[in-house]
């Protein structure tokens, strides 16, 4: 029973035992780990939306500042709204809706909404109304506010003036946490569409009409979904794709307006890449267009020549094909090249180190490290800035350009770190285990340095630097906020403190999920990585 | 062995007595005293270079913290005169005065970038003792309490895995922006949880010495557990919490400069704010000394703090004393 416990006796029922006990274990990290990231969101979310003074938001607003009186006040509580920070109606919105729903006719509206400008002047159906939507209103915990006409003398209103009547109510934080992890993931489906439609539904076509309705491409169509295309093959990486789920992590309001958070990031950047393309109406067309990307649009194929000319239906929101790659795809070939670069050259030149000990190289080594670590990083990039420069590389990004050689530069300052830290880590390692039993017997065993160093030290000391693998693969994405700056990169480094600069609370609490999701993968990625190289390490023991 | 007792021309009682057993005598240790302490400096004192590195420090410290006593500094003194802007060292000496302000020569608004230096070096060094002193000591001693006992690790394990999770641009920059950019507010700022990783770090040590057999036999002898947190396991700590602050001084000083070049440091001139005003100095060509002296200085200034501190961290490893 120890044994099987141990794990060690290697009978397959045991192995099969840890898989399973490994699985359990893993399984319960990630939810512990997405619990925390739920904890986060929340705890980021009372960071902006309750201890930030709102108003902030105003200072480089040139609207606000052109406004007066009342129309001010009101203009606040409408991008407040807008920025997610409450729920704002006004007294023309409700008996808006009153008609809607039937509860009134047009004609009652038309006479009840216009209140006086100050309450004694309301007629007495106004006073009615009023007083039904400041009962329902406060009912629901809103606050009811009035603000009465501003006058310049006489009758005359001032700027701004308009007499005022509205209801607010700030969103608690467990609302709006439940509003935005239900609204992460959507389903495309075929009632998205509120309009009249003659027939809704899926249709399954193995002739692409993108491509004319000749070549060969199966596709998912759909109607009454929001996305025209579900599913369909193009010539781009990773060649299938679809449009069924959308993740929403939040809509972006100063920094890309209106656009969710993951769009903002992973879509392409540049200038138009044109294509000869058939529109559905059989129009072909030189254009960068698209057509894969349709988005239903409510009435808008009737409403401009252009979309007439070229669509049969509301599907025309298209997106356009750009010649650059997305902002995270930037980051993280940048990202990418130089986790290779720093593995390739970190590793060997730590084992050099540390077989070198207190040698020249060594003591080079070491020496590069202390300038890593203590140099401010901003120092040592526009150092390396400068050199880069006076040897001829460009020292600015251009997506225009078809050229690899501005990718240099980012990618070996954004190595230089890593690069130091390897070598620091892996010499340390190395030498911890070089004065370990094993190897004092191994080597009284007749082993040659070099079998000791490669196929015992290394094996050993390679271990917690295999285990930083995932999360300096998956972090390659989220870009470098200073190297990125410096080299003027179109990447996804800057997005967080552009997004704080901007006051943009959608864009702020996505990029804080996407981080967070990321740490907790790759800690957990890390862990399953290590215990594959060392089949010592395992996580399904009890007594852990 | 005989021995020749006659030439001494004395009775063997006169020559010899007899000493008796004294139990208290055979208790003392006749090898010089140890002291920790001395034999660190003895160590670090040991290595010339050390002397060196520490002069220059003195040197740091003399100009960042005695230097601006004496000297009359004002940003904006020059700001009308417009022959004083952007000047290199050469021309500026020609045309403000031979003396050691303009030896850097002038930043954009016509001050000298020697005297600008030394007061940003102030606030800067001030910021990273401040939140090295607050961060380390709290740190230490939750990171202690954390490892320590298993109940508090598991809650600990959890508050880390969200605090962590925070991004540490977006809490300072809510601070922030909540309180007013000062030296109190940064202060906050980067200690309200910059303590979590030392806490972490030094959990991790604690776990790794607490359950060693010699603090297993000292339990087994009925040490209080306060006891062998003082006398057994802080003393092994001593060489990481050095080695440790002697990273985490240099990098406040690093964040400061990154946080300022995001635009969000202080509102008082640090050195971070300075390269971040003179950031588009650095390519126009004539005016690169506005930008790349602060950029030296607070480079010299992190190295020898760092090397300072990795120093004395392998000075105060017992294991060196020998």
């Amino acid at each position: 029973m120890k044994l099987q416990e141990n794990g060690r006796q290697g009978h397959s029922p045991v192995i099969c035992d840890e898989r399973t006990n490994m699985t359990k274990y893993l399984i319960k990290r990630l939810l512990y780990g997405l619990f925390s990231v739920v904890i986060v969101v929340a705890i980021v979310m009372v960071m902006i939306y309750s201890l930030l003074d709102r108003n902030l938001i105003f200072a480089q607003d040139t609207t606000y500042t052109h406004q007066s009186n009342n129309q001010k006040v009101t203009y606040k509580y409408q991008k407040w709204e807008e920025y997610g920070y409450l729920d704002y109606v006004t007294y023309a919105d409700y008996m808006l809706e009153l008609t809607q729903k039937g509860e009134i006719d047009e004609d009652t509206r038309a006479s009840a909404v216009g209140f006086g400008r100050t309450e004694e002047q309301d007629s007495d159906l106004v006073k009615e109304y009023v007083a039904k939507f400041t009962e329902y209103y406060e009912s629901m915990g809103y606050k009811v506010e009035r603000m009465d006409a501003v006058t310049m003398g006489g009758k005359k209103l001032a700027s701004g003036g308009q007499q005022q009547l509205f209801a607010y109510k700030d969103l608690p934080l467990a609302s709006r946490l439940w509003s935005y992890f239900t609204g992460l993931i959507t389903v495309d489906n075929i009632n998205y569409v509120e309009n009249d439609l003659e027939d809704r539904g899926l249709s399954f076509t193995l002739y692409d009409p993108v491509y004319g309705g000749e070549k060969f491409s199966p596709a998912i169509m759909g109607n009454g979904t929001y996305n025209k295309y579900l599913l369909y093959f193009d010539n781009k990486f990773p060649f299938i794709h679809q449009n069924l789920l959308s993740i929403n992590l939040g809509t972006s309001y100063s920094v890309n307006q209106g656009i969710d958070v993951f769009t903002t990031m992973t879509k392409s950047q540049g200038s138009y890449v044109k294509s000869t393309i058939t529109y559905p109406s059989g129009l072909v067309e030189e254009s960068a267009d698209d057509l894969h990307t349709a988005k239903y649009l409510a009435g808008s194929q009737s409403s401009s020549l252009v979309y007439a000319d070229r669509f049969v239906d509301d599907y025309t929101k298209v997106d356009t094909v750009r010649g650059g790659l997305s902002k995270i795809g930037y980051s993280f070939v940048i990202g990418i090249l130089a986790v290779i670069m720093s593995y390739f050259l970190g590793v060997p030149i730590g084992i050099m180190m540390a077989r070198k000990k207190d040698k020249l190289i060594d003591k080079i080594g070491t020496t590069y490290i202390i300038f890593i670590i203590a140099v401010p990083s901003l120092a040592y990039i526009f150092l390396f800035k400068a050199i880069g420069g006076l040897a001829g590389l460009p020292t600015t990004f251009d997506m225009e350009s078809s050229s690899k050689v501005m990718y240099i530069l980012p990618i070996v300052s954004l190595a230089l770190p890593s690069i130091a830290n390897l070598m620091k880590w892996l010499r340390r390692y190395m030498i911890d285990q070089m004065n370990s039993d094993y190897v004092k017997f191994a080597r009284s065993g007749g082993l040659s340095e070099n079998e000791i160093f490669t196929k015992h030290i290394l094996k050993n000391a390679i271990i917690p630097v295999v285990h930083g693998i995932p999360s300096s693969v998956l972090f390659a994405m989220t870009g470098a906020i200073i190297t990125e700056r410096v080299y003027v990169v179109p990447g996804a480094g800057n997005l967080l403190t552009e997004a704080i600069n901007k006051y943009d609370n959608g864009v702020i609490v996505g990029v804080t999920l996407f981080y967070a999701l990321l740490t907790v993968v790759s800690v957990i990625l890390g862990d399953i990585l290590m215990s594959l190289v060392d089949p010592r390490i395992s996580f399904s023991t009890k007594d852990r | 062995m005989n021995y020749d007792f006659k030439q001494f021309n004395m009775s063997e009682e006169e020559l010899f007595t007899l000493v008796d057993h004294s139990s208290l005598e055979s208790e003392k240790i006749t090898a010089p005293r140890y002291s920790y302490w001395q034999s660190v400096f003895r160590v670090f004192f040991r290595k010339k270079s050390n002397i060196i590195i520490l002069s220059i420090l003195a040197v740091l410290i003399a100009f960042a913290y005695i230097y601006p006593l004496f000297v009359d500094y004002d940003k904006f003194g020059n700001l009308l005169n417009a022959d004083a802007k952007h000047l290199s060292p050469l021309k500026a000496m020609n045309k403000l005065g031979y003396n050691i302000h303009w030896i850097l020569g002038s930043g954009a608004a016509g001050q000298s970038t020697f005297d600008a230096i030394w007061f940003g070096s102030r606030i800067s060094i001030s910021l990273a003792l401040a939140c090295a002193a607050i961060n380390m000591t709290v740190g230490v001693v939750i990171g202690s309490i954390w490892g320590f006992s298993k109940k508090v690790d598991a809650v600990m394990m959890n508050v880390y895995n969200v605090l962590a999770n925070i991004p540490y641009v977006l809490l300072i920059s809510v601070i922030i922006m909540i309180f007013t950019p000062s030296f109190a507010t940064m202060v906050f700022a980067l200690t309200i949880t910059g303590w979590l990783s030392i806490a972490y770090f030094i959990r991790t040590q604690v776990i790794i010495i607490r359950d060693r057999e010699y603090n297993l036999a000292s339990k087994c002898l009925g040490t209080s557990t306060i006891k062998i947190a003082i006398k057994n396991i802080l003393p092994f700590m001593t060489s990481v919490i050095v080695t440790l602050l002697a990273t985490e001084i240099p990098s406040y000083i690093s964040y400061e400069v990154f946080l300022a070049y995001i635009g969000m440091g202080l509102s008082e001139m640090s050195l971070g704010r300075m390269i971040f005003e003179a950031e588009s100095a650095m390519v126009t060509p004539g005016w690169g000394f506005e930008f790349w002296s602060p950029v030296v200085v607070s480079s010299i200034i992190t190295i020898v703090l760092y090397v300072v501190g990795q120093n004395l961290g392998d000075a105060s490893d017992p294991r060196t004393h020998m």
